[in-house]
Parts: C-alpha cells; structure tokens; sequence
C-alpha cells in the first residue's frame, strides 16, 4: 500500500511542477548546467548580452502570440507582418529612394505605418475568423503567404538599405530595444492579469458561447486580439529592422516555429483559455539558449530548422500532458 | 420546397468550384486566345496531376477534420533522396520506391503524434513541415540537383496513347472514389469526420482510421512528388514548397469541408486541382509577375475556405429546427 | 423459472478516485422481462449501464449473462454478447445514411471483396425499417430524420446486432408525445418478441406503463427492488430521495406587483415562433409550459437576442428594445440562465469565482484603462457565494467542473444574481440537479421574485411548475395557446393546451 501511496505522491509532485509557472526557467537553469562544460563560450557575459539582444524581439512577437493563444486561436501571419513592415518602413524612411527620406519627420512617419499596416493585417485576420467564421490556422497562413508575397513582389525579393541611424538604434542598441520589449511585456501583463479585456480574453478562451450569452463583446474581443498580435509583430519588425539595418521582406520568416515553440512551452495553452507573460518570457528564453548553444556547436541552419521542429512537438507534448495532469488533479 | 433568398445562395455555393472555374477560364479565355485552345487544355491537366494527387491524399485528411501541411515538405524529402540515389547509379525502380516509402515514413510519424500522443494535427504537420524541408536541404546541400533522362522520360511516357501523368491520376481518382464511397473504411471515415466521440463509441477504431489517412497522405505526397519531378527533372530547393497550400485549396474548392465529414474526391477534389493549375498556367500565359502567383494563390485559398465557411454556417441555419408550418402567402 | 435470467449483476462496485458510486449493487433481470431502473442523477445507474456496455470494468462483482459468466473489456464485447444501448444522445451520423448508419460496423461485403454489398445492405435495412414501423428509404440521409425517427434508427441497429436485452437510457426526452406513443408500441413488441429490456427513466409514469419489475438505486445502492405493482409512486420516490419529501416546493411570501417588468408584443420569426404577446409583472413567477419542441426555449432565446425575430417589440421595465443585441439586454436587466449548462451556462475549466464574475465584471471594471477593483470584485464573489449557499468545500480558484450538478447550476444563477437583473429567464432550471439542490435553487428564484424581479420559468416538469409559478402559459407549435392562473392550476388542463391540433388537411 505504502508503494501505491509513493507513487501517488510522486506523481502529485510531478504534476505540480510541471503546471508550476516557474517550471520551464528551472528548464533553462539545468540546460545551462548541463550544457555549459561542452560548449566554448556559452557562459560568456557577451554570450549572454548576444542571447538578450536576440530575444528581445522573439519575446515582443510572442506576445501577441500569446493573446490569440488565450482567446483559443492561433497566428501564423506573423512572420509576414514582420517582412511587410519592414519593407513598408524602410520604404518610406530610406535615405536613398525613401518618400520621407532626410526628412525629420521620416523615422515617426515610418514606425507609425508600420504599427498601423500591423495592426491592419491583425483586423483583417480577426474580421475574417469572428465575422466569416473561418479556421484561424487557415485564415492567418493564407494570410502569411499573401502579404509576405506581396512583401517580396513590391520590392522584387530586394533588401532595402542606407536607414536613418536613430531609427537602427531602436534595435540595435539592447539597452533602447530592452526598453521597448520590458513596457510591451509590462503592458500585456497588466492587460491580461489586471483589465476587463484579459478577464473576457481568457473567458472566451475557455467557452466562447457561454462568454457571448454571458454579455461578453465575443467578436470585439477576438479582433483586438489579432490587432494586438499585428501590432507587436511590427514593433518587433521594428526592432529586427533596426538591428539588421535593412529593410527585407523575407525578415522574420524562419521564427514562426521560434514563436509558436516557445509560447507553448511556457505553459499556454493552445486550446485556449491559459496562457501568462511570465510563461513566454521563460519559453522565449528556453528557445534561445537552446538555439544559442546549438549555434555554438557550428550546427548548420537546416539542423537547426529540424531541432527547432524537434522542439515545437516536445512543446505541444508537454501541452497534452499538462491538460492531462490538470485534468486528473483537478 | 419554395426558394428562400439563403436557399438560392446555397445552391450557388454548393456550385461554387463550378462558377469559379468557368469564370475563371472565361477570363484567361478572353484576355489570352491561346489558353482555350485544345493542346493547353491537355497541358494544365497534365501539369495538375501532381497537386491533383496530393489532394487526394489532402482530402482523407481533411474529411476527418484534420489536416496535413507536411506535403510539401514530403515532396522535396523524397526527391531529395531519389536524386542522391541515381546520381550514386542506383536502379530506378529502386529510388521510386524509395520515395514512396520516405512518403509512408512521413505519414507514419505524423499518425504516431496525432493518434498516440494526441497532439493537434496542424501543430505535429507543421513541424514536420521544418524537420522535413531541414533534412532535405542537408542532403542536397541547398544546390540544385539535376535528375538523369530516364526520370524525365516517365513524364513523357504513353500507356495506350494516353501520357503516363493522366493513367497514374485517374488509377488514384479511382482507387480513392471507391474506398471512400465504397468500402466500410470510407463510410467510416465519413462517420469520424461527422461525430469523432460517437464513432468511438460506436465502436469504430478510430486511432486505426486517423493513422491511415495520414498515411494515405503521405503516399499520395510521395507520388506526387514523382510526378512533379517528371515533369521538372530536378530538385530544386523551393522543390514542393506551398504544396500543402495547394493541395488543401484544391480539397476545399472541390468541395471538401475543413470541418470534417463532407467532401468528395471525384469529381471535388479533381476540379478543385484543375482549377488552381488554371489559374497558375494562365498567369504564365499572360506573362505575369512571378513573384505575384503566391498572393494570387492565396487569395484563391482564402475565398475557397470563405465560400466553405459560409456553407457551413448557411447550413447550420437551414437545418435548424422547424416548429411551425408557415402557410404560404 | 425456465430460462437463465437475461442478466445478473452480483456484488458489482466501482470507485472513482476514492469515492465509490457503486456498492455491491445486486439485482437480476428475468428473461424476457423488462426492468425499470429509477434513482436520482448521480446514485450510480449510468456508471451501472457502462459496465453492462463495455464502457468501463467494475472493481468488484461480476455479472451473468443467460447464464455464463460475462466481463466485457470493450463496447464491441457487450455488441457481440447480445446487449443494444440506446443512449440519451443518439448516436447516429448525421452525413450518412440510414442503411450505412445501422450496419457502420458491420457492412455486408460482397463475398471476399473489399467492398460493401450495396444490394444486400438495402435488402436487410428495409427489413429492418419494417419491423420498427419506419417507413423511409434506407438510403434517407439521417440528417433530415425527425428525433424519434432517428431513436427508431438506434433501436434498428441494436436489432440488427440480434441484441437480446436492450438498454433504453432516457429515451422520451427529446420525443414529441405521439413519437412516444409509437416508441411504447415498438418497446411492447419487443417485449412479446421475448427481448429483455432495461428502462431509464426520470418519467415515472413510463416506468409503471412498461415495466414488470422495479429497482431503485439510490447513493451507489440498491434501495429497493421488485415487481411494480408492489410499489406506490410516493414510495418510489421516498425510495429514490431517501427521505419523505413532505415539502417539495419552498412557499410563497410575496405576491406579483402591478407595474410590467417585460413585455412582449407579436414577437414573431417565420417558422418559429407566431405573435407571441404577455406581460411579465415585476415580482411574478411566470411559468411557460409546453412539450419538447414547442418553441419555449427558441423563445427565451429570441427574448434575449441570441436568434433573430423578424416582427414584434420587447419592453423591459416600460423601455423598448429596439434590436439591442445581447450585452446591452444584460445591461438593461434581462439575465437568461439556459438550458445547456455545460456549453452555454459555464466555462468549465474556468474558475469558480471567474465563472461567478463573467456577468458583471464590467461594473468593476474603472475607467479609463477598465483595470479590475480587485477588492470590491472579491467582495461581490463572496457575498454572492453565500446567498446561494454554495458547498463550502469549494474554493473560488477550484474549477467550475468539479463541482456536482446542483453546484454548477448555482454557480450560473449566481452569476445572473451578480448582475441584479430585473428580468430572469431560467430555461429548465432543474435538469440535472437533485431534489435537495432543487428545492434550494427554487427558494433562490423565489427571493429573486419577493425582491421584485419578473421571473419567466421554462420546465418540461408540469408539476414543478405548478409548485413554483403565479402564473403559468402554454406554448404549443410556435404559439400561446392557453393561459392559467394559479386557482385553475392542473396538469390535465396543461397537458391539454400543450398537445399540437392537427393541421388542417
């Protein structure tokens, strides 16, 4: 009897440490212990400067991941939003062919189109799925193979260079793009744990029709969750912009998995209804150290795509068995 | 009975594959003499063969309510290591099946996450979708690979006067109708598609079924992929990429509903691979932009998966419950 | 006796993490007999039905099947012993056909081919169809079959599995009185067929029409068996409740006031609804009585914006509608508790307090950023846990699933009482709550009404609502046709006014 007690016990333990919010930045500790011996420079304080810099933008996309995974949806237009912002942007801010260019006005000028054409693909996305009902996954990849087309037919699959320098500092200097990521992340905190629109996000996330007989603006809510995602995708397009100094339309197309991966193994979950920052901040973390030391190691790009597949089933696994757990201790 | 307005708009986009095809080759029609001519018309089918077998795959997969976007990344997989295995001077017949068994191997783990581990289908495809266009750009080391003749030739080849694309195609449409319509496995695919916890308790296997439409997919991706690399005699790395947009597109203007349970292959999904081949053959006609055809394909998915959407909710609506008998006035 | 009985449950018990819902439950079914199984939600017959069905294995106990040991490890086990289970929600395929939904998992092939023998499979379903008295093509889509034609599909299959005892788990609820009618007949000739039956049955009307022996179960246990003439209908019930239920229903203090709360002027929809007119009076418990499919719930759904009305105005406390949609309703004082608890009352895996709070969270809610009072919040939570008297063993972060029927239904009125509605409309309150929850839940809508809200109460159950209302109309195929003030309250005048009139040919 004593053993089937043990094992209870243990399992009871498990389960609370795998639902607890700090489960996955453990992870990261033991992944940076066990790996740290094997790779050269991993523990470096530039390495960990390198890892921030890199996370930063991954973190702000995540965010708005994270909103449209709580309302039981998904985005995968972001990569495309993040390629159409930042030609759009460089477009009109560069010094050579820019329709702003040299003015004083240009750098404003070029964030704000870029927030609103996020914001813009983000409505498109929601009006699509709440108004036309359609599948979120197909609404938002249609979504990501027509503006990123339109990203590299407007621009002829060319990069976009000579951008003003306050607008790269943005992203190129961390302390400035840490700036930006901590007040996104500290807003969509509060949002979520704090205002009516996260008690409603999280409402639909669970039962939708309860929440619209309930009184809840179903509709309204799910927009503003895919304007949300737009929106921070081009902030995060503003970044990646600002650090690679050029304007590309095919900037941010390998971090779809990077986004999806590391929101759902900081615990949200994609079948709605859970989901915290705290949560992603340590998933985005996870998936960058994981990156960084594979970087390390000379793996070339494609073993990385397979490990980061890799990764992404290992997330939704940890996902299902998560749900389980909370299903059985409930 | 009387034709309310939402009736007639249902019947409309019961047709709607139809309507857009013959709007659509109207179009090219009038803005490009040539497109309408017989020799094109035998081109574009030849040329939609491959999306129009991948379909097929697609189809099993989507009448179950799930879907599969590793196709593509099947497709380049496969002719990945076809390619390294004739430039080793291994035998033909031997590379073919080689790609048809990296197809079932493919489908085989996606079956493996999605029935065992009971992980959401897109999620475990699109994963597989990275993994697999990863492995195969390590094989052929992001070069272009050129693919001897004799590969070339089956594209060309003719069983009784017919080229060989169009006798594999037809052989799938066939095979494929009559399991689905035919056999217990097909109606009980319907029957998942329809109520997946009623059919568990109906007694139905289920996890066997799931597992054997991804598999399905897989092969149907495999074959595909032999025949698109017929027709283009080597693998590039964009080799198979949007297949899996394609292939659900095609699904879904035939016909097929993403919801699961309702959808044919023939004619469906047919037509619906047709029509997108149509569409590209009618942009090269007219000498578009190529950088415009994935927009251009998009748009066609997004109206497909919009015309399925309101299908749906229209009938949803018309099959709620009547209470009363209005008398006609 | 000269045959083995048909079935033979022996010492079965079964526990779920710990608590046990069955205890050496033992009772037998005669062969060619038919039993009525009675107990309240949740005394156990459900969790009995799925170990007969193969759904679920028993701890203990073990059962006898015509004599032979019998312990089915899967649904298809119990298929092939002989047992059909007729569940509450059908099971049929909606995209299939009749014939391809009888022989799902049995198709006749043609001879060794992959294929299905269309001939025959037509052939044997049309037989089929006969013997239930169904008469449509096999090759009917099942999708434009009425609800009891469908339930004659179900019975088709489990004969066509040569099912020689047969479970029917709730079978009337969805019937319309003569599809219930024609069922009864069905089931009477099964029973002359010498095919053993087990009822489930809330109705127990039913139970004494069809059966030959009764068993009651009551917390998991047999409390009471025999054949049915030995019991009386206050003994069965006593029997199920485990008590003399001298009080079902708490008494009315207050009495309506004279000023409308809503009122509704030729509310009309095509094919749902027709002219639909009364007046609500603040402080009155209005009932609307009907049968299944009358156009009630369809109703309360138009009166609350989730359905489109086409015709017609609603007034709350004097002011016009005019279209709002459902949020602006709620803030105008309409709260509309439904009749799916689990798909539209709850968000199950959501909290209790969050459940609690879904409706009125705005009121907290301070502008300009809409950020949560998060103090006055939890005081509203707790205040209204008490005034429903929620258990006290559930936290406010559990989630609203582990709560028991009763509960969950609390926990939804409280969410409508956080909102003080002015207009409550409660579509079948009661289902799925036990008599102790039942009697606490009609004491809450009672005070709700002494405090001057209008109350619009929709319940299959005559007698409950002739124990709760002031005032009580009858719907019947889409329209008002009767109404009845407390003095001529009888279920015989309800059920009357209730019944469809032919149409006219």
């Amino acid at each position: 009897m004593s053993g089937v007690a043990t094992d209870r016990s243990w399992r009871t333990t498990a389960a609370r440490a795998l639902c607890s919010d700090y489960f996955v930045l453990w992870l990261c500790v033991v992944y940076v212990a066990a790996v740290a011996p094997f790779t050269p420079g991993f523990a470096s304080l530039d390495n960990a400067t390198n890892i921030l810099a890199t996370l930063l933008p991954l973190f702000v996309v995540a965010l708005g991941q994270t909103l449209v995974l709580i309302a039981g949806g998904i985005d995968l237009s972001i990569t495309s939003i993040i390629g159409l912002c930042s030609i759009t942007g460089a477009m009109v801010m560069n010094d050579e062919t820019g329709w702003l260019a040299h003015s004083p006005l240009a750098v404003p000028a070029a964030i704000a189109v870029m927030l609103a054409l996020g914001g813009l693909v983000g409505a498109f996305n929601g009006v699509a799925i709440t108004r036309f009902r359609m599948p979120p996954f197909i609404v938002t990849l249609a979504a990501m193979m027509a503006f990123s087309g339109l990203a590299v037919w407007l621009t002829q699959s060319k990069a976009i260079n000579q951008l003003p320098a306050a607008f790269n500092a943005l992203g190129g200097r961390t302390a400035i793009a840490l700036g930006i990521a901590c007040a996104a992340g500290v807003g969509v905190h509060v949002m979520l744990s704090r205002s009516l629109f996260g008690r409603w996000l999280y409402a639909i996330g669970h039962n939708a029709r309860t929440a619209h007989v309930s009184g809840v603006p179903v509709a309204g809510v799910v927009i503003s969750a895919y304007v949300c995602s737009g929106v921070l995708a081009a902030l995060a397009a503003i970044l990646y912009t600002g650090q690679t100094e050029t304007g590309s339309p095919v900037l941010g197309q390998r971090i779809l998995l990077d986004v999806i991966g590391a929101t759902v193994i900081g615990g949200t979950s994609l079948f709605g209804g859970k989901g915290k920052v705290l949560w992603t901040l340590f998933g985005v973390l996870f998936l960058k150290l994981v990156d960084n030391s594979l970087n390390l190691l000379n793996l070339s790009i494609f073993t990385l795509t397979i490990v980061k597949g890799a990764v992404i089933l290992l997330a939704a696994l940890l996902d299902s068995l998560r749900t389980r757990l909370a299903g059985s201790h409930a | 009975m009387n034709a309310t307005p939402s009736a007639l708009l249902l019947t409309a986009l019961r047709h709607a594959s139809l309507v857009l095809f013959v709007t659509i080759i109207a179009v090219f029609g009038a803005l490009a003499p040539k497109f309408l001519t017989a020799d094109n018309a035998i081109n574009v089918l030849i040329q939609s063969t491959p999306t129009g077998i991948v379909a097929v795959g697609m189809t099993f997969v989507l009448l179950t309510a799930g879907v599969d976007l590793s196709v593509g990344a099947i497709m380049f997989l496969s002719a990945a290591i076809a390619g390294k295995m004739l430039a080793a001077g291994q035998p033909l017949p031997l590379a073919l099946g080689a790609m048809l068994a990296t197809g079932l191997g493919f489908g085989a783990i996606n079956a493996f996450f999605i029935t065992r581990l009971r992980i959401a289908p897109f999620i475990v495809t699109l994963a597989l979708l990275f993994v697999g266009r990863g492995l195969a750009l390590t094989i052929t080391q992001t070069r272009a690979m050129n693919l001897p003749d004799r590969f070339l030739q089956l594209g060309s080849a003719r069983v009784a006067g017919v080229p060989l694309p169009l006798v594999v195609l037809g052989a799938v449409l066939l095979v494929a109708h009559v399991v689905l319509m035919r056999t217990p496995f097909g109606r009980q695919i319907y029957a998942l598609g329809n109520h997946p916890a009623n059919a568990r308790k109906a007694g139905i296997r289920t996890q066997r079924i799931l597992a054997t439409v991804y598999l399905i997919s897989g092969l149907c991706a495999a074959l595909g992929g032999i025949l698109s690399l017929a027709q283009l005699g080597a693998v590039s790395p964009k080799f198979g990429e949007a297949y899996e947009f394609k292939a659900i597109a095609a699904a879904v203007l035939g016909g097929t509903s993403l919801f699961g349970g309702r959808g044919a292959v023939f004619p469906g999904t047919l037509l619906g691979a047709v029509l997108i081949q149509s569409i590209e053959s009618g942009l090269v006609i007219l000498n578009a932009d190529p950088y415009l055809y994935p927009v251009i394909t998009a748009a066609v998915i997004f109206l497909a998966v919009l015309t399925d959407s309101t299908r749906h909710t229209l009938l949803a609506r018309l099959n709620r419950r009547r209470i009363r008998q209005e008398l006609p006035t | 006796m000269s045959t083995a009985a048909a079935v033979e449950f022996d010492g079965i018990g079964q526990s779920f993490s710990g608590v046990r819902v069955l205890r050496g439950v033992s009772f037998t079914v005669g062969a060619s007999r038919t039993l009525g199984l009675v107990g309240e939600n949740g005394a156990g017959k459900s969790t009995l039905m799925n170990i007969l069905g193969g759904n679920l294995r028993s701890d203990t106990g073990r059962m006898i099947l015509r004599g032979q040991p019998y312990a089915p490890a899967h649904p298809t086990d119990a298929t092939r012993a002989g047992i059909g289970l007729i569940h509450q929600e059908l099971n049929l395929f909606s995209n299939l056909t009749i014939a391809e939904n009888i022989f799902l998992t049995s198709f006749p092939r043609a001879r060794a081919l992959p294929w299905i023998d269309q001939r025959t499979l037509h052939a044997r379903t049309a037989a089929l169809l006969r013997d239930v008295g169904l008469e449509l093509a096999p090759d009917t889509l099942v999708d434009r079959l009425s609800a009891g034609e469908r339930q004659l599909v179900e019975i088709a299959r489990a004969l066509s599995l040569d099912a020689r005892l047969i479970i029917f788990d709730e079978p009337t609820t969805s019937l319309s009185a003569r599809e219930t009618g024609t069922l009864f007949a069905l089931l009477r000739r099964l029973q002359s067929q010498g095919i053993a039956l087990i009822y489930i049955s809330h109705i127990l009307d039913h139970v004494r029409q069809l059966c030959h022996d009764l068993v009651v179960l009551r917390d998991g246990a047999v409390v009471a068996q025999g054949p049915i003439e030995t019991f009386s209908t206050p003994a069965i019930v006593s029997a199920m409740v485990g008590r003399n239920l001298t009080q079902l229903y708490p008494t009315r203090r207050g009495a309506p006031a004279t000023e409308p709360a809503l009122e509704v002027r030729g509310v009309s929809q095509p094919h749902i609804v027709c002219d639909i007119r009364f007046t609500l009076r603040r402080g009155e418990v209005l009932g609307l009585s009907g049968l299944m499919g009358a156009g009630r719930s369809e109703l309360a759904r138009i009166l609350f914006g989730l359905d489109p009305c086409s015709r017609g105005e609603i007034l709350v406390s004097g002011r016009p509608l005019a279209g709002a949609n459902t949020r602006r309703r709620i803030e105008r004082g309409l709260a509309f508790l439904t009749e799916d608890r689990r798909h539209e009352g709850l968000c199950l895996e959501a909290s209790i307090a969050d459940n609690l709070a879904l409706a009125s969270i705005r009121s907290h809610a301070r502008t300009p950023l809409k950020l949560i009072d998060r103090t006055g919040w939890q005081r509203a939570i707790s205040t209204i846990r008490e005034a429903v008297r929620l258990t006290a063993k559930a936290e406010d972060t559990q989630p609203a699933q582990t709560l028991s029927g009763g509960n969950q239904q609390k926990v939804v009125l409280g969410k409508w009482l956080l909102a003080s509605p002015s207009v409550l409309i409660l579509d079948e309150p009661t289902r799925g709550v036990d008599v102790g929850a039942k009697f606490e839940l009609y004491q809450l809508i009672m005070d709700l009404a002494d405090r001057g809200s209008g109350i619009l109460v929709i319940s299959s159950e005559i007698e409950e609502l002739i124990g709760v209302c002031d005032r009580i109309l009858v719907m019947s195929q889409g329209e008002i046709r009767g109404e009845f003030s407390r003095p001529e309250f009888s279920s015989e005048r309800l059920l009357a006014a209730a019944l469809p009139r032919e149409s006219p040919a």
